[in-house]
């Protein structure tokens, strides 16, 4: 696949594409404000996260203050208000698409930046977590409990496994093709960009003019101007 | 227990094909060779292919790539599958929630799934969605009886504690094989290999990093909930924790070191995946079971198991009989010998 025709289909392919998949959530307008998600939210008993009030800010119009809030990255993702709401709403679906909401408004970037070398690697290896290991509180005690170098090649072989496990060169080229005509290449590049300003939560990067609704719903996202 | 209708739902295969986990491969790679060994001894084939790769919803879900970019990933992948006409089992929570809410919503959304395969096309891929996407405690408890016929070495008396984790229980509360609030295909599968299952206080509480609070708030909110779920555990006096997510295994496995390290906490609970207990109580060696790749010790838990084979192996040359030997020995050295292996449960 040539680099113009890459660029091409992410031009045509990409927009369409995204604007169907924002559509993805939703079904807050189902909420009745019980709190039963507070009160099995994780997140909701160590830090001021409260899904019930997010969902009431949102839905009386205020998401421009959800989305700057910290506490929007406070969940754990964890479903288990998902799993105990009479009303079925998947909160943390909400949540996710909230993130991106906030991110393209210019927030949270701090928050997401740790995260990039995970998706540096699924670009260039196919896989999100790799062999390497940064802890060396980790390494030693593998290195006693294994009885290796500590080095998960080492561990691998004294069990019997291949050093390591291969991603074929095809389905990697494939990868970067998907990654590259869905507009994930690209928000990388934008993440990798803001990452060294390390801008904090409340802090405007841009100056965009920032989706507000009264419907519950998004009418969508301030749109980057290259797709246009 | 096991939901009938969701269990009917559930296909046994000859073969399935065998969907890896980067976690699984690259830091706990004892799953992987456990997950082989437990189905080739119970004789249901799994296939592989290097042409998968990560789920793709990691990333997705903590905001680097967008939507658009993992429905074509996930459909990449099952398209794999798809092709081999084979059904997919996951040994991860968090894969086996991308590929099917990722899966149902492109089938549910036909114009999606148009652009999804627009675009796979052009890379010589369709995605049709006839593979089904299974968990490992999907398939398990259907090949239940198979599994117990090959139990050579049974836990008796070694108290398991479960950790199911959310993305499978909470995330399907409607398609999963248990109610989320109070499942026991784990504990049930825990008696089949022989050992007891233990209830404690915080059983339903995540291992507290979801996707990426380990990450991003570098432990401040993970470790005070873990904190709360271990000292739970270690009021039920357990011997190890059965999980079947292998984030979860990492996060509970290392965040006891971490914990540690930091003088928050002094827990030393041995992790292990289903398929690890499954197949210790096959007599697979610890070795090849990969539990040295645990930062938190296991050696206690395998002393504890060396203690009862002894006492197994005493009480059937006292009956006479020939005793009934793991095919490998536990490998580590064991600490003193007690009378009974049941009765050290409580020691």
């Amino acid at each position: 696949m040539s680099k113009v025709e890459t660029k091409r289909l992410r031009r045509e392919l990409y927009p369409e594409l995204r604007e169907l998949t924002f559509g993805f959530v939703s079904d807050l307008e189902k909420c009745m404000q019980c709190g039963k998600c507070v009160g099995a939210c994780p997140a909701a008993a160590v830090t001021a996260y409260n899904s019930r009030r997010m969902i009431h800010d949102i839905k009386s119009g205020n998401l421009q203050d959800v989305i700057e809030s910290e506490e929007l990255w406070s969940c754990f993702f964890c479903s288990t208000c998902y799993a105990s709401c009479p009303k079925d709403i998947n909160f943390p679906f909400t949540v996710a698409m909230l993130r991106y909401a906030s991110l393209y408004a210019g927030y949270g970037a701090e928050y997401v930046k740790k995260i990039i070398p995970y998706a540096q690697d699924y670009y260039a290896r196919g896989l999100t977590v790799l062999q390497p290991e940064k802890n060396p509180l980790v390494i030693a005690r593998r290195k006693a409990n294994s009885g290796t170098s500590g080095e998960m090649g080492d561990i691998r072989e004294k069990m019997g496994m291949p050093r390591e496990r291969t991603v074929s060169d095809e389905a990697l080229a494939e990868v970067q093709f998907i990654s590259d005509v869905s507009g994930m290449t690209k928000l990388m590049k934008r993440m990798l960009d803001r990452r060294d300003a390390a801008p904090k939560t409340r802090e405007r990067l841009e100056n965009v003019d920032t989706v507000k609704t009264r419907e519950g719903k998004f009418a969508g996202f301030p749109e980057e101007q290259e797709n246009a | 227990m096991p939901r009938p209708e969701v269990m009917a739902r559930i296909p046994v295969d000859d073969e399935y094909f065998l969907f890896r986990s980067c976690v699984a491969s690259n830091k706990y790679p004892g799953m992987e060779s456990s997950t082989k060994e437990v189905f080739e001894r119970i004789g249901v084939g799994l296939r592989e292919s290097d042409d998968q790769t990560c789920c793709a919803g990691f990333i997705t879900f903590t905001s680097v790539a967008e939507v658009t970019a993992t429905m074509p990933a996930v459909a990449r992948n099952l398209s794999i599958p798809d092709q081999a006409g084979l059904n997919t089992v996951t040994m991860c929570n968090g894969c086996y929630t991308f590929l099917t809410e990722f899966g149902h919503f492109l089938q549910h959304n036909p114009p999606i799934m148009g652009k999804v395969n627009e675009m796979l096309s052009m890379v010589g891929r369709e995605y049709t969605g006839e593979s089904q996407v299974l968990h490992m405690i999907d398939v398990l408890p259907k090949l239940q009886d198979r599994i117990a016929e090959q139990i050579v070495r049974p836990l008796k008396g070694i108290r398991f504690a479960t950790h199911y984790g959310c993305h499978y229980l909470y995330g399907f509360k409607k398609d999963a094989i248990d109610d989320p609030f109070t499942p026991t295909v784990v504990e049930d599968l825990i008696e089949v290999a022989g050992g007891t299952p233990v209830d404690y206080p915080e059983a339903r509480t995540c291992c507290g990093s979801g996707l990426t609070q380990v990450v991003i708030h570098k432990e401040d909110l993970s470790l005070p909930h873990m904190k709360a779920k271990f000292d739970s555990l270690k009021e039920a006096d357990v011997d190890a924790i059965v999980v079947v997510c292998p984030y979860c295994l990492t996060i509970l496995d290392r965040g006891q070191a971490k914990m540690v390290d930091r003088g928050i906490a002094q827990h030393e609970v041995p992790v292990l995946y289903i398929t690890q207990l499954l197949g210790l109580a096959m007599g697979m060696d610890p070795v090849k079971l990969g539990l040295g790749a645990n930062v938190t010790s296991a050696k206690k838990f395998l002393d504890k198991l060396e203690r009862l084979d002894r006492s197994r192996a005493t009480a059937q040359a006292a009956r006479g009989g020939v005793p009934r030997s793991p095919q490998s020995p536990a490998s580590s050295p064991s600490g003193e010998t007690t009378g009974d292996g049941g009765e050290a449960a409580n020691a």
